[in-house]
């Protein structure tokens, strides 16, 4: 998987099948913009991801067409007749549109928050920057694993070179094109660090809930536990497990399982004393009085509560995880694979790239490659806030 | 319990019996509610009022269930609430009981649209038969609570409503399972005045309309005799009920000094009839804290009638008052029939 891509020329002929789907729905209501709009969103998803892309777009994009074409229609709701006037019994067809200008309805308010807020729009775009280098870069470019001695020009001490035109990066210690590490390098930091946030949100967010709703021994223990891991100074602990087990990095969910484990703390106990608020809300009161069921009461009332604040904690925890990660690889705690952006810090320090000035690309690269991962997933959370808030959302 | 009307003489719909509640705060036992006798009839209004920590709410939760006594018991239609046992007994129990909490800001889900808010009820308790009910039931009860034209309204957030609008929302949730009794805990005072009229008409008219019976919290005397006329007013104060009776009686002659004390309180819009009201100097203005209830009688530090060596002894008894009938907890009224005032 890693240092390959899922985007390849068949999935452009994937996307443009799955992009009719809108295109004709937006011909039939007569949106054509919006519809050729939405077969070039199917298009490009499809190129990115093939069918696993180019299906889910298919029901976007569907859905913002036909809100486009469906605000017109006379739903009984609208109308001002008495309730013996008004019919409301709907054929499935009807029913489906009016779903799906509903689900498109929210997905436009959803784009209309992510534009609004300026630095978290900004954020998004950081994003798509690096999701579209490390699909399509691959495409572009080959990647350089061998050393390449070929290239050393008469007369210099290293492989080291500046950028030039032909290497726009200019080349390593082995004379590998930095730009071919650039791009394939992000992958494996990127889907680690996501994979250690995800899990410790699901950790935080299920002991907290856990903690908060249930109380008594459990509550204690997990509080207990969470004060525990929060006074270890995290990242020597973090070294000294990565020394002790050392053969686990063969598998690769054990870096993340173990930043997770070490980094649930601080959120756990956030989630925890806002559940401990929600729970005492009127409208939870309401909803038991009204017998909804706690299913009902955790993931329809409490939830989407918690929601916006556990993504954007999410987000943090990413940025969280890949600073470890680049700080183990700069220790040499982990096992060195390349190509990854952290690794060519440490083989760039390692080879003497601060003290030579034709190797400057060398470590500016991927520093400042990550360090604009970082400042996107910063400030897309700012538009996180906007969208999963209905207040904010709608605007008033 | 005194003088039932005709209508009245049937068992009671909810019945509270020898209700003792208490919180532990500081690992101390903090008596809320002592004592509480009170039998809600169906179709009836009945206003429970007193100042604030006097314990209205928790009798008010009690009655709904939503709450449970520390000890006595809640009856609905007669059976103990504890022998609801079946899961659809249960399920028919609590759609019975339903409450409007006061804070209409607080009492909404804000990431749920009120067409959402609405229909969880509605799917849970299959109160409609498919889609096409579900949106007839929904249109229904926004009209029913006024808030009409019910499209503009459906696919809104609560945010975007007024105040009373809320609370329209909130009283057309609690209709949305055909309750029996509805629990209005303070419903109207965090609405602007302007809009209280509407929304206690709007009440009136839907308890008329579905042979609810309401109980009505409010600190609010000249509130409770208007919403109230035609029920019965319990007067509480630290814990216990004090005067209990219909309305007109408590209203026009009331028995015991608390009640009269709350009367003389009530402000008039006429500034003369405000300055010729006779004023009623209590001994102290402070509530005495829950964790220090005085013994005895607990209004006796503050009451102008206090009667040492009486008051401070014997806790009195709901008894009926000599001429007007209601209920009162007053031993010197309950002995002579009078009251003197303290020297």
């Amino acid at each position: 998987m890693i240092g390959t891509t899922v985007a390849s020329p068949s999935g452009l002929i994937i996307g443009a099948i799955c992009g009719l789907v809108p295109l004709l729905v937006g011909l039939r209501y007569g949106k054509i913009r919006a519809g050729l709009l939405a077969w070039v969103a199917c298009l490009m998803s499809g190129f990115a991801c093939g069918v696993l892309g180019g299906i889910p777009m298919i029901v976007l994009a569907t859905a913002v067409v036909i809100s486009y074409a469906y605000v017109d229609k006379q739903d009984p709701f609208t109308s001002r007749a008495s309730l013996e006037e008004v019919n409301f019994e709907e054929s499935n067809f009807e029913y489906f549109m009016r779903q799906m200008s509903r689900l498109g309805r929210t997905l436009r308010q959803y784009w209309r928050a992510l534009t609004r807020n300026k630095a978290g729009f900004v954020g998004f775009l950081g994003l798509m920057f690096f999701f579209v280098m490390l699909t399509f870069g691959p495409l572009l470019v080959t990647y350089e694993g061998r050393a390449r001695i070929d290239r050393r020009q008469p007369g210099a001490s290293s492989l080291f070179q500046r950028p030039s035109a032909e290497f726009p990066l200019g080349l390593d210690w082995q004379g590998r094109s930095i730009l071919s590490h650039v791009v394939y390098g992000g992958q494996r930091l990127i889907v680690t660090a996501l994979q250690a946030g995800f899990a410790t949100t699901l950790i935080a967010v299920t002991l907290g809930a856990l903690a908060a709703l249930l109380g008594g021994a459990l509550d204690q223990v997990v509080v207990a536990l969470a004060n525990f891991i929060l006074t270890v100074p995290q990242f020597p602990l973090l070294l000294v497990i990565a020394t002790v087990a050392r053969d686990q990095f063969k598998n690769p969910l054990f870096l993340p399982l173990l930043l997770g484990a070490l980094d649930w703390p601080v959120l756990m106990r956030a989630v925890r004393a806002q559940v401990l608020s929600l729970r005492e809300r009127d409208y939870i009161q309401a909803a038991m009085a009204l017998n909804l069921g706690l299913p009902h009461v955790i993931f329809r009332e409490v939830l989407p509560n918690l929601i916006s604040y556990v993504v954007v904690n999410m987000i943090f925890s990413t940025r969280a995880a890949v600073y470890q990660l680049v700080g183990l690889v700069f220790l040499g705690m982990v096992p060195l694979q390349e190509p990854d952006w952290a690794v060519m810090i440490y083989m760039g320090r390692q080879q003497g790239a601060i003290f030579n000035a034709d190797a400057i690309s060398m470590l500016l690269s991927p520093i400042l490659a990550i360090a604009l991962f970082q400042l996107s997933l910063v400030l897309f959370t700012r538009s996180l806030e906007e969208i999963f808030n209905p207040r904010l959302r709608t605007g008033l | 319990m005194n003088a039932p009307s005709a209508a009245q003489t049937a068992a009671p719909l909810v019945s509270l019996r020898g209700i003792y509640r208490s919180f532990e705060k500081d690992r101390r036992e903090i008596p809320v509610l002592q004592d509480i006798n009170l039998d809600v009839y169906s179709d009836e209004i009945i206003c429970l009022v007193g100042e604030s920590g006097c314990g209205k709410t928790t009798t008010g939760k009690i009655a709904a269930g939503l709450l449970s006594p520390s000890r006595g018991e809640l009856r609905f239609e007669g059976r103990l609430a504890s022998e609801y046992r079946t899961r659809s007994e249960r399920m028919a129990l609590r759609r019975s009981l339903q409450i409007v909490h006061q804070d209409p800001f607080a009492s909404l889900n804000p990431t749920h649209t009120i067409g959402q808010i609405l229909s969880f009820p509605l799917r849970r308790h299959r109160m409609v038969e498919n889609r096409a009910g579900l949106r007839r039931r929904v249109w229904e009860l926004l009209t029913l609570v006024d808030l009409t034209p019910p499209g503009d309204i459906v696919n809104k957030y609560p945010h975007q409503l007024s105040g009373g609008q809320r609370q329209r929302v909130s009283i057309a949730r609690a209709l949305t399972v055909n309750p029996r009794l509805i629990v209005a805990d303070e419903a109207v005072s965090m609405v602007d005045v302007s809009i209280r009229i509407g929304l206690l008409k709007m009440l009136h008219e839907l308890r008329q309309r579905f042979h609810l019976s309401i109980v009505f919290i409010t600190h609010d005397l000249a509130l409770a005799k208007y919403f109230a006329w035609e029920g019965r007013i319990a007067v509480m104060y630290l814990g216990r009920i004090v005067e209990i009776g219909p309305t007109p009686a408590v209203i026009g002659h009331p028995a015991h000094p608390y009640t009269k004390a709350l009367l003389a309180a009530v402000p008039e819009a006429d500034p003369d009839i405000t300055r010729r009201k006779k004023q009623m100097p209590l001994r102290s203005e402070d509530i005495p804290s829950l964790t220090a209830i005085p013994a005895g009688c607990s209004f006796h530090p503050r009451c102008p009638f206090f009667q040492p060596g009486v008051c401070d002894h014997t806790v009195p008894a709901l008894l009926p008052a000599p001429q007007t009938g209601q209920l009162v907890a007053c031993t010197p009224l309950a002995q002579s029939g009078t009251l003197k005032p303290y020297a």
